[in-house]
């Protein structure tokens, strides 16, 4: 039953996650005044892509067509560490959050290679901007999961949602309050989102995702849209796992898990909406900003991790 | 006690916190009307902090102090900041010898410092340990403000951090002080002010510009 909800979470999350972008977009549109295009956009995008021809510069070697679907599974395998509904997930007990960051950076190392292995000088130039990124998110996502993993005295994402599920809301400390910050600059970081990387434009200067991908075309652009959108997805899933968990089902009856579902889908909701006014409200950071940007998340991931030690005491 | 009661009383005895996250942001903030915003939500919290004391302790004072804090520095020095900023017309980003990460890293150093200098003592005072490593945070971040930050209008946000902290640790080592003297450094703080924004004038007539590192060729 526990493998079956487990499996259930996994599929809701992937299939789920280009909704979730559609609804951000559309978020954003409101909120600029525009029309804005329907939420099932980002499906639509997808189904398009999938049916169209599949280009491959005769440069590239195989590592061009092998690194979409690696980024792919690597965001899948990462959604099945993280509780929705119950506070239980696919890979709750095989593995700790270590292993969930690292799958995301193996997934990510490989578009790089994919980037480069187009041949075109955006592919080059997105994949390195993406690797200083990625490489600098990295303390903060790290500092911040540790901190929580410390104050939860457990180190499976499991393990510190039901920490935070066994407090109320009041009781939630400032180590959890800064590792949010951190782990929220991350996410905006991370998924490519706007004060480090405008997901709306093909501007040759401003682009990291977008330069790292724009060889590729067809089948293979529509793993990698699903793949960034199953990110969005996982990113935002976890901090809600690790620092809103409230009204998670905690028994299998069909009202627990009903209201478990609303509740989930109230907070995806308001993340998106947080994260529509974010990117409608602040202007692209210059790149040569971004690394500041990312050591003040470092520096709270690094309080928070302080704050553990004195709140022991 | 009702829930409401209960939840206030969390939210508020959670205020160094909030405190601890204003220092961060100051730290970081790359803005000048940023650092004048934080400044007034800083003090709005302690003034909060000080209404919350006067009811606990049923002071009528601390009400009248608490008043006069969102009188002056909530709504006025942050009023007066925006007029001085649109008068000079000096640009509008803060120019720091750190930067923003590194200024971030040195008010978490600020901080875990205070929590080392604050230990041995707060236990003695009874007082809470959260509050005066507050303070003290408070007050070695604003010194750091003075220090690193370029431009004369940031380093007067610091010395009013600076005084926000010695506030704040008076209120949390003695419950603040009696209403004549609190009174007293307000008309204190908001002389130093006046002048220093004189000063501010002063500069930028005679250098054209806000920049004290470029004062150094003064001395010939």
């Amino acid at each position: 039953m526990t493998i079956a909800l487990g499996v259930l979470q996994v599929v809701l999350l992937v299939i789920g996650a280009p909704l979730l972008r559609g609804i951000v977009g559309r978020l954003k549109a409101v909120l600029q005044r525009r029309r804005g295009a329907p939420i099932w956009r980002p499906y639509a995008d997808i189904w398009k892509l999938l049916h169209k021809e599949d280009l491959v510069p005769p440069s590239a070697s195989g590592v061009f067509g092998l690194a979409p679907l690696l980024l792919l599974v690597t965001s899948i395998l990462a959604t099945a560490f993280v509780p929705l509904l119950t506070n239980s997930a696919l890979l709750g007990s095989a593995g700790d959050f270590i292993l969930m960051v690292y799958l995301l950076a193996f997934g990510r190392f490989f578009l790089a290679l994919g980037g480069i292995d187009g041949g075109s000088a955006f592919g080059g130039m997105g994949a390195s901007r993406e690797a200083l990124v990625s490489s600098l998110a990295e303390a903060p996502l790290l500092l911040g999961l540790v901190a929580v993993a410390i104050q939860a005295s457990s180190a499976s994402i499991v393990g510190m949602t039901q920490w935070a599920l066994e407090r109320n809301f009041f009781n939630i400390s400032a180590v959890h309050l800064l590792a949010f910050l951190a782990l929220g600059i991350v996410a905006l970081a991370e998924t490519g989102r706007m004060p480090v990387d405008n997901p709306a434009t093909h501007l040759e200067l401003t682009m990291i995702h977008e330069g790292m991908v724009l060889e590729y075309s067809g089948p293979n652009l529509a793993l990698i849209e699903w793949a960034s959108a199953i990110k969005l997805g996982f990113m935002v899933g976890l901090l809600i796992a690790l620092f809103a968990p409230w009204g998670m089902a905690t028994t299998l009856s069909p009202a627990a898990l009903g209201l478990a579902v609303v509740a989930m889908l109230a907070k995806m909701f308001a993340l998106a909406a947080a994260l529509a006014v974010i990117e409608s409200g602040i202007a692209k950071l210059r790149m040569y900003a971004v690394p500041d940007f990312l050591g003040v998340a470092a520096a709270f991931g690094t309080l928070a991790v302080i704050f553990t030690a004195l709140m022991k005491r | 006690m009702g829930i409401l009661e209960t939840t206030a009383a969390r939210v508020l005895s959670a205020y160094s916190v909030f405190l601890f996250l204003t220092i961060l942001a100051q730290a970081a903030a790359r803005r000048f009307s940023t650092n004048v915003l934080l400044f007034s939500l800083q003090s709005a919290i302690i003034a909060i902090q000080v209404a919350v004391i006067g009811y606990h302790e049923k002071l009528m004072e601390a009400y009248v102090v608490a008043a006069l804090i969102v009188l002056l520095k909530v709504v006025g020095i942050p009023y007066a900041f925006f007029r001085l900023i649109e008068k000079l017309k000096s640009p509008r980003e803060v120019i720091s010898a750190t930067s923003a990460a590194e200024s971030a890293f040195v008010a978490v150093g600020m901080i875990w410092l205070s929590y080392g200098a604050v230990r041995s003592y707060a236990g003695g005072v009874h007082a809470p340990e959260d509050g005066l490593a507050a303070a003290v945070a408070l007050i070695l971040t604003g010194a750091f403000l003075m220090i690193s930050r370029r431009k004369a209008l940031v380093q007067m946000i610091g010395l009013l951090v600076l005084e926000n902290g010695i506030f704040l640790a008076a209120l949390t080592t003695t419950f603040g002080m009696p209403l004549i003297i609190e009174i007293g450094i307000f008309f204190d703080v908001l002389i130093g002010l006046l002048l220093m924004g004189l000063f501010v004038f002063r500069i930028r007539d005679t250098f054209d510009h806000l920049d004290v590192s470029k004062m150094r060729k003064l001395r010939g």
